[in-house]
Order: structure tokens, then C-alpha cells, then sequence
């Protein structure tokens, strides 16, 4: 008997809705007027348009469309008419400066083509996530573009005479004159605003650091009578010990990672060994051999409980601190102890510790300072009262946004209102800057000439890369005009004549000199060492931190750094409350996976001390402190710019803060987290080993899987069915990654986004696991449960794999960065029905953009995970307003990479635009590849050397031997994919 | 007929005279011919780079001096000599017409040609007086070619529109048939039931047509084909571009160096139009040209903003550049450098480009499509030798495949990432 079934789509089809009734009778919600039109005899006379014609101009217009799609446009070439001599089209120079925004130090080497800088390399000394993405800021529409005055674009004449002209009224009443800057190391602009204030008379000069680093300073000059940092070599260190100082991070100097690393070779025997104590999971704490967490009211308790243990050669009281204790004792001279405390007595507890070790002069040298930092909060809150009192008269700020970064932002603003003269030289129309009189646009760094005398002795100098893209003038230049020498306003020349002494071209070639710059006179004098006791109270503890992506928050409308995942929490375009999970249970906060994949979280309101702010979200943070809290500076702007403005919130009010209470709101946040998944499932895609364990057997954690076979075991690749590539004949071109070096830090990241104009897709999509990123930083946190502990307690299976999911409360962090492995065995070539992705003989995975059609196989049977999709068109989309939608913004694409269109599958491509024009160079010159000069985007600027690129079939090159060393394995070794990409074994200095 | 006769006695006339006149001329001058010979001698190696002789150098008119024609009848004789022979001591002798000259042209030293022997000396004097005519210049003046554009619609395209047709009127007819039918009350047939009566009995009836047909149908789908795949494909394009530019009076008849002008094709990806201060170095001092006279030689002082009078570049001048038209268009998809095909390869620029050195107006010469890339890397040998980069891949092949040269795609010049990324 034949029934007939009748399916239904809906539960509201079955129960027979009108509405659904209606809906499937009609395909058209609405009558389409045609009986109107047509039944309306006088409405169809009048229309001019009779079906003939109609039909005239739908066949005229479709003949027309296909000749005009068969017809190429003209194109134009436009030479220069007079072609500079250095430019050759097409070839790229480089150009040697400096970078520093009162943040960010670093010498710099500055690629442009046609005379746009398009990336930055470093030189010297390594670059940083934030100074790479710089040049990226340079092409920022929202910078200002004229001077204005009160609201108004005005000529830069019309400013200059009036400036000039209330100075110089100022002087004549003899007024007060406020130049608040950032940290300046130039020495020729020190000079000049040395100058200016002999012009003008009483000129203050004060320097404020937004993250400050005064009581470090105040204590030096206290203990030593010299206010500078000292310079830290953490190279020469046995023993590290950091309170909370993230100096892989954003703690001080960007060269330290290099130094910390370079102490930290398996390969030597030995390594140092680095104790972390700290309440928020830093990139340092990630990398510690031991990490201790602290609540930062702690800090101070443990290092007076320390100072004592090393001064008495006895064990100290607390614990935690007991091997350390013994640790430094037997490292003296070869240790040092940091703290990232803004306490001017926990500082000096810092110093003596060190000065107990003898460690000055041997890891840290106050003798040859630092001169990164130097700001003084004294004068700031000095300046601000007098402001108040009207007893300022005229205020020039430089690259400060104190309306932005102060603590009490309303205090300043009404001080502000009190003075008389207000000129802001800025990039910005900032928070800050839109409050004063007069805005006079600064060249952005990349448009300068300068100088910097980071350290003692060392110097590097900057020069223009571009010639300023809008009607802007540095600094420098401004303050010349200002002084009563309006014909003697060339900075140039200033600064050339004051390095008479040195070879200029040379030193401008080089980007920096050193010089024989006397040390500094220190006087060792008594100061008490202040002692504290372990604080009882309870409740939550505030500590506030930088992301290495956003760091103080001047680059809040870079779009690349906004989309850069935090290598920790790997969430972007947000700040947000870290939490350890216990206190979150308390405090019955959660976070939540929704049905997309996205991550969710509370939202609470933080109430501090006379500062409340509302709307923060939480994240449950492994490896949080129990009973604290971290939040990120640098966020919820609102003068950035498109990208920068609201995202996230404004910390800067909680600086001085240190106990919050939270309130929980009845609302939900959704996060922009691009890896959801928090350990290894109890897999090995990071093999890891002690250091102890590797002396005694190098392959100690790399033990290959091995299949069974006809009686014996055998490795993956004796079992292949591939079909192998000659990879002898020519060039083998293979990546080396130790995981022992890499700190996690994304600076290659954002190298790759710009080598390979890599599209920016915005939170939205950022949430749908639909970033572009060709090459991602994976985290692992490692979890209580473990296969071992699952079958020694006799765990049910069921129960070990959703144990192993928790990341434990203490974890230990892994950092993995993934990009195409270029199998040679590749799975995803062997899926693509249009051959759009092939094999080279040179051993890369090539992805042909044209051919591709996008079935998305290839990112289907890609174990990696590596391959992104243009699901939009990034580039010219209003949707995707960053940018590839500005005219600005596209200077600094790559011309020789393909922006990519909606529709097609990219990844990485080893930068095999690199590869081909190192090819070419050694074909034009004849000669032979050398090994330091192949590079890749990642490989160039990690500065701890943990990406090596290179011929592996070159037997002199680095890749070479790595490939053969015992600590190399394969990720995913036994899918047999034969990648050209490889790891070495995670190594920690831990028993 | 009166006039034509008239017409014809007039030419005879004409060319008894010219006979006779270019006779005499022979018979006048031919006492001088060697001494003539040896005055064009001189000239061609030491006054042409400055002055210019209408009707004998290819360019007229002032350059860096004076033209020469007719000098000998604007100064004396021994004036002349004098001038030629040091005219710095002739003007510090205080002579007036020799200091005058030499303002006129803004101070330009002419150098001494005290060297010059009497014989050399007559020789000059008589040629500057004399000048033969330049059998090569007349050539050049009447071989300004006349580039023909095929306006016409091509074969192909005229063939498949017949196609069309006789598709539509299959239709129509069909049709007619059918309201005819009905009509007359007969049963009407659909058009498939129409199409497939007519087409059994056509079948049986006509096999020689049929396959005919089948024949031709292949025949117009090739040409359909073909017609697509030139979509896209611009060779023979052929632009006008905002100056007049010859490169066969440049790459030909001057035979200037392709590199001279299109410097960063050895260095490059991008071969490089040349900057206008390119042309500058030499239209400095040419400022006519053969074909165009100055009108197109000014648009390039236009853009730089030189005063060819004067010879000074002007003073705060807004310079415009020139806006060609690009004729080689690559998509941005592929990537190709021209330093490793001209300076590694060592490829003729003409392989490519054609006989730029004919042609007047620059046209496209290849397709510039895939296929003929792949074509070319599938031919040519790679210059492997004496070049180090090669050396150690080159032993290998050796051995691998056991033959001494390898073609571009051995090495991997078709792999996909070679050209796209």
C-alpha cells in the first residue's frame, strides 16, 4: 500500500499558520502593480517609452555592454619628468633611521618603493609589533592635515605670527611658558627647547611617560644620586628573577628578548634560569621556567622577605620564594632581580637586592643609563596645580594626550581652561589636542629628520623616508620658527651641524654611531632600606597592563594592530577583564562559547577608588592570581580615528588604583577570539623537555610515532604513498622554528601582514574564525589532567578528555607559530579540481589566485588549518572601511604581491616574492645564494633568531644543520605530509 | 585637348631644362669634387655634432651654433676662415660680427680649428657653399609610413551573424507554418514535433548535405573558438600616443640603444619609460625633428619647461608630465620582470617587442598571453654557463636527464608561483 509522506519545514507549515499559508501561495509578499499600470489606459499613453522603443534599448544597451566588456581600458604610464637619480622603478632602496614615539625605541631600516615606505626592518636593534605597523600609521587618513585654529584649517603663516606674537607678549609680562612632551631623547631637540627657554625666558620643561617608570627613577637617584634607568644585559644573567616586569613584553627596551635569548641555548649545556612572579599572565610569565603567581600587593612583602633571606645567608620565610633565594645566592654578579612596581621604596628594595648580588656593573649598569624613560610625575602634577593657580601662561603640548592618559583627565581639563595660550603639536586631532587654540601637525616619524641617544654612547638618526603627505612640519622645525630667528627654521642643518663631529653620510648610511660618551657619575649613598610586612586584606586587586599589540594606546587607529590577537588570550579589537577562573566562579562570572563558535562574556561594572568604569568584559584567564584582576591599557579611545575609536575601555583612570570592587551586569559581550581552544588534548604539536633531560638525550621529547608494519615498526615516511619530488636539484627552501626561542611576541605577524598586504577583516569577522592571518601564533596552556595521571588514577576515558580541555589554574604557556608547512606531500593539492594550488620543485606549495575558483577542498584537507578565504572583497568594500578603502591606506600595499579578490583561497606563500627577486639578484651577479640573505618576512624581524629560513639543500646554510639536529621534528609528523616547515623541541630550564 | 597638349609641351620643356641645368651644374662644379669630398670629410667629423646643414644633416636649423647653410653667402670668405680657424682670437682681436655671434648664442665656445690645413680649409669652404645632396635624407623623407586600422568587421564575427540568422528564420518559418495550419484547420505541430518530422525526412533525403553541413558546423565552432580565446588579447594595439614619438627614427635610423632610453629593463621588473629628462639629454640641442619638425619635440619642452631659444630651462616653471598610453599591459595577477629576461637570459628585446625599429607608431607585437609565455620557456635554452648560480644545478641535471642544455620549464619556469603570487 502506497502512503503518501508529506514533509514539513515547519512546525508552523504542520500546524497550518495563516501566515505561513499565505506565504507559500504567494511568492511575492506584496501585489506587483502590473494591472494598475496596464489597465491604466492614460498612464500607458503618456509614457514616451513605447515597447518598441524598449525593446530598442534593451537590445542597444546589451550589445553595448558585451563590446565594452571585450574592449580593455587605457591605461596610462606616467614617467617622472625628472627622474630622482636613486629611484629605479620597481627596485626598492632601503633607508637606515629611527624609530621612537616616547614609547617605542628602535633603529630602524625603512623599505620604499617609488618612494613610499612600504615596511619596516630592523636595524641594529629588533622591531616590535607596534613600530612595524608605524608605517602603517603614516598612510592614516584620520592624522591632521593642516594646522587649525579653533576648529579651522588656517595656513601654517596665520599660526606662526600669532603663536609668535602672544610669546612673545607672554615674555613681555614675563608669564610662564609649559612644554609638556613625552620622554625625549633627543639631544638636539633638548637643545632646542634649551634654546627656546633663553628666548623666551621662563620656559618649563616637563616630560611625562604615560606608562611611568618615576619611582624606578627616584629610587636611582636616590640610592645613586643619578635619575636614569639602568641598562640591563639580561645576556650575562644565570638567574633571572622579574616581579612582575614583562620585559619580553613591553617592559623598557626592545632589545632585551634578543639578550634573554641569546643566554638561553640548549645547544651550550646551559641556560638561564628565569623565575617569573606575577599576577597577570605576561608573554615573560609564558616563558618563565618557573612562574609564581603573586597578588601585587605581594610584591613588596616578598622582596623585603627576599632582601633579608640573601642579607642574613638564610632561608626566607615565605615559601614560594625559597629557591630562588638559594638560586641568586649562588649566582651572585650573575643574576638580577627586576620588579615592574611603580613604588619608589619597592625600587629601592630592588636595588639593594642587587646591589647585594654585585650585580652592577655585571648584568645591570647604572654607570651607562638607559635614557628611555625620564619622566617625572612630580613635575606633572606640579605643572597641573599651577595651571590650576593661572600661574601658566601658555601651553605647548608634543605628543602627549594627558586628556586621554592621565588618571583624572577632569582635573586637567578645567586646569587647562585656565591658560591662556594653547598649542598642541600632535598627529592627531586626539582627545587632548581638539581641547587646545592652535593644532600644529607633526610630521609622522617616517617624514622627519631627528636623532636619539637611546643609551649611553649610542646614537642613531633619523631621516625622511617621504616627503610630509600633507601640509605638516616637525616639531623642531616649529619651535625654530618660533624663536625670534624666522629665517634660521632648518632643522637639517641644525642637526648636521650638531654631529659635525662624526662622518655624516656615513653615519646617515649606517643609522647609527656610538660615541665615547663619558659614563655617568654615580655616588653610592646611605638611604634606608624600607621593609614590609604581608598585607591581609582581602578583596581584588587591580593590575593593569600593555598588549603588545596596542602598548599605550597611540596607535589605537592602526587597523593592523587592533586585529593583531593577543598572543595570550588571543582575542582582538578589546580590552577586557582577566580573571582566574575561581574568582569568577565566586564571583559567578563566566565565559561561554554561543552556537558561531564566538566566545561570550560578563560584563561588570569596576569601581575603584573615586573612579568608576562601566561595562568591561570579562575573560576567564588561566593563570591569573587568584583574587586579581588585569586589564589592558591603550583601549576606548574616542579621537583615534575609524578603527581606534570605542573599542574597549579607557583604563587609564585606574592607574593609581589597586582594589576594585565588581559588579556584575545583567548583560552578555562578544569577543573577538580567534582561538577558543585552550590545551593539546593531550597531543604533542609542541614537543617540550627539560633542559636536564636533553643533556642527557638530545632527543629527549622528540620521539617519532611509528606505525606497525609486516613485524616491525616503522617511521611514517617509510610508509609513504606519495609519489617524491626531486628535491635535490635545485633549491630546497625550508623554515626552522624553535619553540625554545620563540617568546610569542607577533612581531613577524604583522611583518607578514605588510611583505604580504594581508587584508584586515574587522571584529565581526574576526569573530567568525574568518581572520586572514597567513601566519598565527598558537597557545597552549598546559592542564592538570594528562594521559599519565588519567591511567595512574584510574580516570574513565570519558572523563580524561573533558578534564583535559580545563586548562589548569598554574599552566605552563607553549607558543607555536603555525603557517603554511608547504607539505610535499600536500593534501590540499591533491583536492583542488582546478589545479590552482601545485607543487614547486623548490619545495613551496604555490597558490595561483587566478585559477582559483573557490570550492574551499583545499582548506577542507589542510591539517594545519592554514588557508584563508576571501569570503568579502577586503579591498575598495565600504563594509571593510580600513585601510584597502583608503586612498591613503593603499600606499602601503606591496606592489609585488596580489591584493587578493572575493572568492579565492590564499596563504602563505614562504614570500616567495622574496625568494624569486634573491634569485634574480644572484643570477644577475652571477654567484651563488648566500645563506644570510635568504629571508623570509617572519624570519628577518624575529629577533631572538627563532625563525631560520633557507636552501636546506645548501650544506653550509643554518637550515641545513637544523634540519639534521635532534630537537627538529615534523608537526603532525604522522600524516606523512613531508612539510618544508619544521620545529625544534620546546626546552625549559626546570628540574 | 588643346590644354593636355599644351600641358605635355610644358614638360618637355621642364625636363630639357632640369637635364640641361643639373648638366651644367656638373660641368661647373666637377673642378671642385675632390676638394668638395674633402670639405664633407671634415664637416661629418667635426661640425655636426653642433651646427646643423638644412638640406644635408637630417636636422635644420639652430642648435648649439648656427645652421650653415648659406654661410658662405651671409660672411666673407676670409672672415670665415679666420672664425674657423680660432675664433677666440678673432673676437679678442675686437671683431665686431665675431662678438656679436657669439652673444647671439649665449656664449657657446666653439673650439679652435687651427689644425686645419689650407687644403682642408678650401675644402670646408667649398663644401659649406656647395653642399652635395643627401641621397639617405630623401630616403627618410619618403618613407613616412601611413599606419593603416583594419576597420572592418572580422570574418569570423561575420560568419557566426549568419549563423543567427538562418537560426531565427528556422524559427519564423516554423511558426509561419504553424499559424498557416491552424488556420486552414489542419493540426498544427510544435516545433519540436515540426522539427523532428522535417528533420527524418530531411535525414533521408539528404545525406551528401548533411555531412557537408557537419563539416562546415566543425569548421565555424574552430572559428568560434578561436574568436574567444582572442578576447582580452591586444596584439596590434596600436594607440596614439600624446607626442608623436618614432621610434624608428630613434631605434632606427639613429640606432639608439633600447637600454639608452629604457635604462631599468637591466635592472628591473619594469623596463621604465624614460623620464623627460631623458629625452632633455639630447633634444637639448635637437630641437627639430625629421618627420614632425618641432611641434612634437615641444611638447617635451612643455613638460620640463625649456625655452628652446634661449636654451635655458625656465625658473619656477610647474612641470607636466607626459602621459603615454601603455601598450604592454600585463594583469596584475601576473608578475614579470624584465632584468631576468634581458640581463640573466640575455633575451633580444625584439623577441618580444618585434621591430620596434620600423615602426613609427609603437604597436603591440606579442599576444602577452599565458600560452605564449609558456611557449617561449618551453623552447628556450637557459644561459647556464659561465654563470656560478647555475653551476651545481646545472651538474645535476647533467646527470639526471644526461643532456648539456635544459629549456626554462626543466628548472621550473611553468610552475604556477613562478609568475603569480
Amino acid at each position: 500500500m502506497k502512503k503518501e509522506k508529506k514533509y514539513w519545514k515547519s512546525l508552523e507549515q504542520l500546524n497550518g499558520d495563516p501566515l505561513v499559508k499565505k506565504f507559500t501561495e504567494n511568492e511575492f509578499l506584496e501585489e506587483i502593480p502590473v494591472d494598475e499600470f496596464l489597465s491604466n489606459k492614460e498612464n500607458l499613453s503618456n509614457t514616451k517609452t513605447n515597447r518598441r522603443d524598449f525593446l530598442k534599448f534593451l537590445g542597444f544597451s546589451t550589445a553595448a555592454a558585451t563590446l565594452a566588456s571585450c574592449e580593455a581600458p587605457i591605461q596610462k604610464a606616467i614617467p617622472y619628468v625628472v627622474k630622482p637619480d636613486e629611484i629605479v622603478p620597481g627596485v626598492a632602496n632601503f633607508y637606515a633611521t629611527t624609530y621612537f614615539d616616547g614609547h617605542d625605541f628602535a633603529s630602524i631600516l625603512v623599505k620604499t618603493r617609488e618612494g613610499r615606505p612600504i615596511k619596516i626592518e630592523p636595524n641594529q636593534s629588533s622591531v616590535n609589533a607596534r613600530i612595524q605597523a608605524s608605517v602603517l600609521s603614516l598612510y592614516d587618513s584620520a592624522r591632521l592635515k593642516s594646522p587649525i585654529k579653533q576648529g579651522n584649517a588656517v595656513d601654517w603663516k596665520i599660526v606662526d605670527a600669532e603663536i609668535i606674537s602672544k610669546l612673545k607678549a607672554i615674555k613681555d609680562k614675563q608669564g610662564t611658558i609649559a612644554i609638556l612632551t613625552p620622554t625625549i631623547i633627543s639631544p638636539t631637540t633638548l637643545q632646542l627647547i634649551e634654546e627656546f627657554s633663553s628666548e623666551y625666558g621662563n620656559v618649563r620643561h616637563v616630560m611625562s611617560d604615560d606608562i611611568s617608570y618615576h619611582s624606578m627613577l627616584e629610587a636611582n637617584k636616590k640610592c645613586f644620586n643619578a635619575r636614569y634607568l639602568p641598562s640591563y644585559n639580561f645576556e650575562k644573567a644565570n638567574v633571572i628573577v622579574s616581579f612582575g616586569a614583562d620585559f619580553l613584553g613591553n617592559w623598557l627596551d626592545e632589545d632585551y628578548a634578543t639578550q634573554y635569548i641569546s643566554a638561553r641555548n640548549p645547544k651550550d649545556g646551559k641556560m638561564s634560569k628565569h623565575y617569573q612572579l606575577e599576577t597577570n599572565l605576561s608573554l615573560t610569565g609564558s616563558n618563565a621556567d618557573e612562574r609564581i603567581q603573586i597578588k601585587p600587593s605581594d610584591q613588596a612583602y616578598l622582596l623585603s622577605d627576599l632582601y633579608q633571606a640573601l642579607l642574613r645567608n638564610k632561608s626566607p620565610e615565605d615559601g614560594r620564594i625559597k629557591k630562588i633565594a638559594s638560586d641568586l645566592l649562588k649566582n651572585k654578579q650573575k643574576s638580577l632581580v627586576i620588579s615592574n612596581s611603580n613604588n619608589q621604596d619597592v625600587q629601592i628594595l630592588v636595588n639593594a637586592i642587587n646591589k647585594l648580588l654585585d650585580n652592577y656593573e655585571n648584568t645591570l649598569s647604572i654607570r651607562r643609563p638607559s635614557f628611555l624613560k625620564k619622566g617625572n610625575e612630580n613635575s606633572v602634577s606640579e605643572l597641573i596645580e599651577d595651571m590650576n593657580a593661572k600661574k601658566i601662561d601658555a601651553l605647548i603640548t608634543y605628543h602627549v594626550n594627558p586628556l586621554y592618559t592621565s588618571v583624572k583627565p577632569k582635573i586637567f581639563n578645567s586646569a587647562l581652561k585656565n591658560v591662556g595660550l594653547k598649542v598642541s603639536i600632535s598627529l592627531y586631532a586626539d582627545e587632548t589636542a581638539s581641547k587646545m587654540d592652535y593644532l600644529c601637525p607633526d610630521n609622522h616619524n617616517l617624514e622627519s629628520w631627528g636623532d636619539a641617544n637611546p643609551r649611553l654612547g649610542q646614537y642613531s638618526l633619523m631621516q625622511p623616508t617621504i616627503a610630509p603627505l600633507f601640509n605638516t612640519r616637525q616639531f623642531q622645525e616649529s619651535l625654530m620658527k618660533w624663536m625670534d630667528s624666522p629665517n634660521n627654521s632648518d632643522y637639517y642643518a641644525y642637526l648636521k651641524d650638531f654631529y659635525s663631529d662624526v662622518n655624516w653620510n656615513k653615519v646617515l648610511h649606517d643609522g647609527y654611531f656610538e660615541k665615547r660618551d663619558l659614563a655617568v657619575s654615580v655616588s653610592d649613598s646611605d638611604f634606608n632600606i624600607p621593609l614590609f610586612k604581608q598585607s591581609n586584606d582581602n578583596g581584588i586587586e587591580l593590575e593593569l597592563y600593555e598588549k603588545i599589540s596596542m602598548g599605550n594606546g597611540s596607535q589605537a587607529n592602526n587597523p593592523w594592530l587592533q586585529e593583531l590577537p593577543d598572543p595570550i588570550s588571543r582575542a582582538c579589537w578589546d580590552n577586557y577583564l582577566t580573571i582566574s577562573a575561581s574568582t569568577a566562579r565566586e564571583l559567578d562570572l563566566s565565559n561561554r562559547n554561543v552556537s558561531n563558535g564566538g566566545l561570550n562574556g560578563s560584563v561588570v561594572d569596576v569601581i575603584g577608588e573615586g573612579v568608576t568604569l562601566r561595562n568591561v568584559p570579562v575573560m576567564i584567564q588561566p593563570g591569573q592570581a587568584h583574587g586579581t584582576i588585569g586589564l589592558a591599557l591603550g583601549y576606548g579611545r574616542t579621537h583615534a580615528g575609524k578603527a581606534g575609536d570605542n573599542v574597549g575601555v579607557n583604563a587609564y583612570p585606574l592607574l593609581k588604583t589597586s582594589k576594585v570592587k565588581l559588579v556584575k551586569l545583567d548583560k552578555e559581550h562578544e569577543f573577538a577570539a580567534i582561538q577558543l581552544h585552550h590545551t593539546m588534548m593531550g597531543r604533542d604539536f609542541v614537543k617540550e623537555t627539560s633542559l636536564a633531560d636533553y643533556i642527557k638525550d638530545p632527543k629527549s621529547g622528540n620521539h617519532r610515532e611509528t606505525f606497525a608494519y609486516k613485524n616491525e615498526q616503522l617511521t611514517p615516511d617509510k610508509l609513504s604513498l606519495w609519489k617524491e619530488h626531486d628535491h635535490k636539484t635545485g633549491h630546497f627552501w625550508n623554515l626552522s622554528i624553535d619553540l625554545t626561542k620563540c617568546i610569542g611576541c607577533a612581531a613577524c605577524v604583522i611583518s607578514c601582514h605588510a611583505e604580504n598586504n594581508v587584508a584586515v577583516v574587522g571584529k565581526e569577522e574576526m569573530r567568525k574564525s574568518r581572520d586572514m592571518h597567513w601566519l598565527r601564533i598558537d597557545r597552549y596552556y598546559s592542564s592538570e589532567m594528562t594521559p599519565e595521571h588519567a591511567k595512574k588514577n584510574k580516570v574513565s576515558t570519558i572523563k580524561m578528555y573533558k578534564d583535559m580541555e580545563e586548562p589548569s589554574a598554574s599552566p605552563e604557556v607553549v607558543f607555536q607559530p603555525v603557517m603554511c608547512q608547504h607539505c610535499n606531500h600536500a593534501p590540499c593539492e591533491t583536492v583542488c579540481p582546478v589545479a590552482a594550488t601545485s607543487h614547486s620543485a623548490e619545495g613551496l606549495n604555490h597558490m595561483a589566485y587566478n585559477r582559483c575558483v573557490g570550492t574551499r577542498y583545499c582548506a577542507n584537507n589542510c591539517p594545519y588549518k592554514v588557508r584563508r578565504f576571501n569570503w568579502f572583497q577586503y579591498s575598495e568594500n565600504e563594509k571593510f572601511d580600513y585601510h584597502m578603502n583608503d586612498d591613503y591606506g593603499k600606499m602601503v600595499l606591496n606592489p609585488d604581491v596580489t591584493v587578493r579578490s572575493r572568492g579565492v583561497m590564499e596563504k602563505c606563500s614562504m614570500c616567495i616574492q622574496t625568494i624569486q627577486q634573491l634569485k634574480l639578484q644572484a643570477k644577475k651577479e652571477g654567484r651563488k645564494i648566500r645563506d644570510d640573505e635568504a629571508k623570509t618576512a617572519c624570519s628577518s624581524v624575529c629577533s631572538t633568531n627563532a625563525i631560520e629560513f633557507g636552501d636546506a639543500n645548501d650544506k653550509d646554510s643554518k637550515v641545513h644543520s637544523l634540519k639534521k639536529d635532534e630537537r627538529a621534528y615534523y608537526l603532525l609528523d604522522h600524516l606523512n605530509v613531508a612539510p618544508s616547515v619544521f620545529y625544534q623541541t620546546k626546552i625549559r630550564n626546570k628540574a | 585637348m588643346r590644354y593636355s597638349n599644351y600641358f605635355r609641351g610644358f614638360k618637355v620643356i621642364f625636363t630639357l631644362a632640369f637635364f640641361f641645368f643639373t648638366c651644367s651644374s656638373i660641368l661647373v662644379f666637377s673642378e671642385d669634387d675632390s676638394e668638395i669630398k674633402i670639405g664633407e670629410k671634415i664637416f661629418q667629423g667635426n661640425c655636426t655634432a653642433c651646427h646643423n646643414l638644412t638640406g644635408y644633416t637630417k636636422l635644420s636649423g639652430r642648435s648649439v651654433g648656427p645652421d650653415l647653410s648659406g654661410v658662405t653667402d651671409r660672411r666673407e670668405i676670409d672672415w670665415l676662415k679666420k672664425w674657423i680657424k680660432n675664433n677666440k682670437e678673432l673676437r679678442e682681436s675686437g671683431d665686431k660680427d665675431a662678438i656679436e655671434i657669439f652673444e647671439q648664442y649665449n656664449g657657446s665656445i666653439m673650439q679652435a680649428f687651427d689644425w686645419l690645413s689650407d687644403e682642408e680649409m678650401n675644402g670646408l669652404i667649398s663644401f659649406l657653399a656647395n653642399p652635395p645632396v643627401n641621397e639617405a635624407l630623401i630616403a627618410v623623407a619618403d618613407d613616412v609610413s601611413v599606419v593603416q586600422e583594419d576597420e572592418g568587421m572580422s570574418v569570423s564575427t561575420q560568419m557566426m551573424l549568419i549563423a543567427l540568422a538562418l537560426a531565427t528564420l528556422l524559427y519564423l518559418l516554423s511558426s509561419v507554418k504553424n499559424s498557416l495550419k491552424s488556420s486552414m484547420g489542419q493540426e498544427t505541430e510544435t516545433i519540436s514535433q515540426t522539427v523532428s518530422n522535417q528533420t527524418k525526412s530531411f535525414f533521408a533525403q539528404n545525406r551528401n548535405v548533411i555531412f557537408i553541413v557537419v563539416i562546415a558546423l566543425i569548421f565555424l565552432a574552430k572559428i568560434g573558438y578561436d574568436a574567444l580565446l582572442d578576447v582580452g588579447v591586444t596584439k596590434g594595439y596600436q594607440p596614439e600616443q600624446p607626442i608623436a614619438f618614432s621610434h624608428k627614427v630613434h631605434a632606427g635610423d639613429n640606432d639608439i640603444d633600447c637600454n639608452y632610453c629604457h635604462s631599468s629593463a637591466r635592472h628591473s621588473m619594469s623596463a621604465g619609460i624614460p623620464s623627460a629628462n631623458v629625452c632633455m639629454n639630447c633634444h637639448a640641442n635637437i630641437v627639430e625633428g625629421t618627420v614632425t619638425g618641432t611641434t612634437e619635440i615641444q611638447k617635451i619642452y612643455d613638460a620640463v619647461g625649456y625655452d628652446p631659444e634661449t636654451r635655458t630651462y625656465k625658473q619656477n616653471y610647474t612641470q607636466k608630465p607626459i602621459k603615454w598610453i601603455r601598450i604592454h599591459n600585463l594583469p596584475d595577477l601576473a608578475y614579470f620582470n624584465h632584468s631576468q629576461h634581458v640581463s640573466v637570459a640575455g633575451v633580444d628585446c625584439e623577441t618580444c617587442h618585434g621591430p620596434v625599429d620600423e615602426m613609427d607608431i609603437l604597436a603591440q607585437y606579442a599576444d602577452l598571453t599565458m600560452d605564449w609565455c609558456i611557449e617561449c620557456h618551453r623552447e628556450t635554452d637557459v644561459k647556464m654557463k659561465d654563470n656560478e648560480y647555475y653551476a651545481s644545478m646545472h651538474e645535476k641535471l647533467k646527470d639526471s636527464l644526461g643532456v648539456e642544455s635544459f629549456t626554462v620549464d626543466q628548472i621550473g619556469g611553468l610552475e604556477c608561483g613562478k609568475c603569480h603570487y
